[in-house]
């Protein structure tokens, strides 16, 4: 009964999307606004069949319906609820079901917030993203169907998800949010492709590009570290990034993207930049189909790949399709984007922001070549290779130093012409800090060159957009009323403050990097019940294992107890979980997390006569990673609101950062 | 029309897509095993009847060790490959098997029904099996006479795979 509503759901999609598709398409070519709105209207029935799929799906998943074969996949009478509604996006079919449905809401959402701009632009946007939909609807239709009927006979129970999903929190809120980023760079590449078709690119579009832009940058952000976070706290390797094709896969579209916003503001400010800023969101939205594409057909080896299925060549047809068109596009229509004539030397802020793309585009690259190399290898001399951690590290510790350094030199250069001596002097100012900061990371036991440049950069940097954010708040209060001074501060200056509270968040990420990758201690031993490790300053020692029967699993635990500097510091419990289903166990390990350092317990093995294996490590900073990249969120997130809010509100009126600038350095 | 971004552009695609085609027909399971050239883990298991039997005791001529369960499709149909191949080369090639997540009780039923070409190794808590790096079953190690790993064959094996590999072997 769901199979039959399901499928006839998801072809009225797929019918919508096609008729959404030509009728956009035909009514920007008019620029009739009639057309547009109509089209506009079937995004929303689009998105509204979408929830309706998804719904049906979820439906059928909690009920336990396993005459639908997605659920006869992923479903289990024991697994907990919870996890039975996350299992929709655990495996194949359903992730593109639950795709769909993150598409069908982001062309909505485009479809509402724009729908005062130009119905040309907003015409093609919409025939952009239906084209897009009907791709994945048909895959949803065909190829990945998870609704299609299981051939009886039906069980009466299934093997539940992949364990590995059902080990952690994380795992319930890092899919979305990656979904989100990689689905949502469909917009800015739809409002894109629509600027070329329309071969007008004017401060309207270039606003939406840009807001557009930020949402799913702001949410892929969020994704790619909280992948991160989650292989940390699962996987028991104590580490949270090996380079591995997937986690490359969503870090190539997010170098892309950030490179991206930066241009896009140079764009916004300036004029300049017009086509390039185009091309990286084009690259950008490539890059996450090309992601997809390696992550769900099987090309490459990875602990992510789902196994080869039907929809890989249906993919590369895709990705064939997008990069032709899109090099088509941009061939016929990128010389109507013309810059605004540019008078940029290097030594300005345009400059910084031009030597941070190519930095950024560098490291895409990079981490492109590395995750391709093996097919190709494969392809031209037919052996299998892989392409390890010191390959991408080699490369990204000096972009990664680049970018630091950067970030402090790139806001305190001034915009357009700038004067030789006051280039001087802001850059000149800083550097007691970047010295100070040299000699505490010293201090701090820092010796590698590469921790010590952190340091020192990272110290800069932060005194740099503390500076620019503070000058920026006191010259509004010396002009005007303070109340009236504040207010216009926050709504106008938010995006400024949005942006230097990113980049501290990128500065506190950095050093976290660097600290925590250059500085772990690690300890391994076997211990019998009553005996004790010891690693850095704690004292380790085993009381015994409970195995603790779950619905879904048994636990093995392994009670340890801590003592750090002679002091107790409570228990921890890494474990061995069992499931019913056919891999070898899978650890959780237990992290016990300070402001200044990890400790994190393995449990590698449980012995008959009662010794476990462990593993112990103590990692410093790492809690800071995840910090910092919230931080960047939350810039992001300030960035975007009142931007957003002025949007709606004040739709003609001039841009404020057009006006003559008055917060520069000098 | 920018002839010169057209050019450029179907330039950098088409190497692309062709290199992704040819991807499209590797199998993502064959993970490459870091044991290949290496001393394979040792270790001393014991059979359905109690034996033991370790590795360091077959020292001297090449070893086939056979990750299975019951429970596994392909893990049956390669069985009647094993028993020809342990016939063929008995005396010069030792064939064991180790077993992965399953009970001993399933595994008896399943020899009185299909034979037994080799020891079957009881593994508890797949030690031996996390050793070996296995990610699923069936896999299969070849070991040669030094004790080195030669191979790794993930999933079913063929009879002539697994025979040219023996002959290098030997």
């Amino acid at each position: 009964m769901i199979s039959i509503l399901g499928r006839s759901v998801v072809l009225a999609a797929l019918l919508l999307a096609t008729l959404g598709a030509v009728m956009s398409f035909a009514a920007a070519q008019r620029g009739a606004i009639a057309g547009v709105a109509r089209a506009r209207r079937l995004a929303y029935l689009y998105a509204v069949m979408m929830a309706l799929a998804t719904g049906l799906m979820i439906y059928a998943l909690v009920s336990h319906d396993f005459s639908v074969s997605y659920v006869a996949q992923v479903g289990s009478l024991a697994t907990p609820l919870h996890i039975t509604i996350v299992s929709l996006w655990s495996s194949l079919d359903g992730s593109i079901l639950f795709w769909g449905l993150v598409l069908g809401t982001f062309t909505a959402g485009a479809a509402f917030h724009l729908r005062r701009s130009a119905p040309d632009h907003v015409g093609y946007m919409l025939g952009t993203l239906f084209v897009v939909g009907i791709f994945f609807t048909f895959l949803i239709a065909g190829p990945a169907d998870p609704f299609a009927p299981t051939p009886p006979p039906i069980p009466t129970d299934g093997p539940g998800p992949n364990p590995l999903l059902q080990n952690h929190p994380l795992m319930i809120i890092h899919p979305p949010m990656l979904y989100l980023g990689y689905v949502g760079m469909s917009v800015p590449f739809a409002i894109a492709l629509a600027a070329l078709f329309a071969g007008r690119l004017d401060r309207d579009w270039i606003r939406s590009l840009r807001t557009w832009l930020l949402v799913p940058t702001g949410f892929l952000t969020m994704g790619v570290m909280l992948g991160g976070w989650w292989s940390y706290e699962v996987l028991g390797w104590g580490g949270y990034w090996a380079w591995d094709p997937v986690e490359n896969a969503s870090f190539l579209p997010w170098l892309t993207a950030i490179a991206a916003v930066h241009s896009a503001l140079v764009l916004q400010r300036k004029g300049t930049l017009r086509a390039w800023t185009v091309v990286l969101v084009v690259v950008t939205f490539l890059l996450t189909i090309l992601g997809t594409f390696l992550t769900r057909s099987g090309v490459v080896n990875s602990v992510h790949s789902f196994t080869q299925t039907p929809i890989g060549p249906a993919f590369l047809a895709f990705l064939g399709f997008c990069l032709v068109a899109s090099v088509i596009v941009l061939a016929m229509r990128m010389d109507t984007l013309a810059s605004d004539p540019d008078r940029e030397t290097l030594w300005t802020r345009e400059g910084a922001f031009m030597i941070n793309n190519l930095l950024l585009l560098v490291f895409m690259f990079t981490v492109l070549v590395g995750t391709l190399f093996p097919i190709a290898a494969e392809l031209v001399r037919g052996v299998k290779v892989s392409v390890g951690e010191p390959y991408f590290n080699r490369m990204a510790i000096p972009v990664s130093l680049g970018l630091l350094l950067l970030i402090g030199i790139g806001p305190a250069l001034p915009w357009g012409r700038a004067d030789n001596r006051n280039v001087r002097r802001a850059l000149l100012f800083p550097i007691p800090a970047a010295i100070a900061g040299l000699l505490v990371t010293f201090a701090a036991g820092g010796r590698t060159w590469g921790v010590l440049a952190t340091g020192a950069l990272a110290a800069y940097a932060v005194w740099v957009n503390l500076d620019q954010g503070l000058r920026l708040s006191r010259k509004r209060r010396e002009d005007e009323p303070w109340t009236e001074a504040v207010g216009e501060a926050v709504r106008r200056g938010a995006r400024r403050y949005g942006a230097y509270l990113a980049h501290l968040g990128v500065i506190v990420t950095f050093v976290a990097i660097a600290v925590s990758s250059s500085y772990q201690t690690a300890q391994e031993g076997t211990l019998r019940p009553g005996e004790s490790m010891t690693v850095a300053g704690y004292k380790l020692t085993f009381e015994r294992v409970d195995a603790r029967p779950e619905p879904h699993r048994i636990s093995d635990r392994a009670l340890m107890r801590i003592e750090h500097n002679g002091k107790d510091a409570g228990t921890l419990e890494p474990a061995l979980n069992r499931y019913d289903t056919r891999m070898e166990p899978i650890g959780t390990p237990a992290v016990r997390t300070a402001i200044s350092h990890d400790l994190y317990l393995s449990l590698m093995n449980v012995g008959t006569d009662g010794s476990i294996g462990m593993r112990a490590i103590v990692t410093p900073a790492v809690v800071w990673i995840w910090i910092g990249v919230f931080i960047i969120v939350a810039g992001t997130a300030i960035c975007l609101l009142p931007a957003g809010l002025r949007f709606s509100r004040r739709e003609d009126a001039p841009e404020p950062a057009a006006k003559p600038v008055a917060e520069t350095t000098a | 029309m920018n002839r010169k971004v057209l050019f450029v552009g179907l330039i950098l695609v088409a190497p692309l897509l062709v290199m992704l085609a040819s991807g499209l027909r590797h199998d993502p399971r064959e993970v490459i095993s870091p044991l290949i050239g290496r001393p394979a883990p040792e270790f001393a298991l014991l059979d359905l009847e109690g034996r033991r039997l370790s590795l360091a005791d077959l020292r001297g001529q090449p070893v086939v060790v056979n990750f299975w369960a019951t429970w596994c499709q392909p893990c049956a149909a390669e069985n009647p490959i094993f028993a020809a191949l342990a016939r063929r080369y008995a005396g010069r090639v030792r064939f064991i098997s180790v077993i992965y997540q399953d009970t001993p009780q399933a595994i008896r039923a399943y020899e009185r029904q299909r034979g037994s070409w080799g020891p079957a190794l009881v593994d508890p808590d797949s030690r031996t099996a996390i050793q070996f790096g296995v990610y699923g079953v069936p896999e299969t190690f070849l070991i040669d006479a030094q004790g080195l790993v030669h191979e790794k064959v993930t999933g079913m094996v063929s009879f002539d795979g697994l025979t040219r590999s023996l002959e290098a072997m030997l």
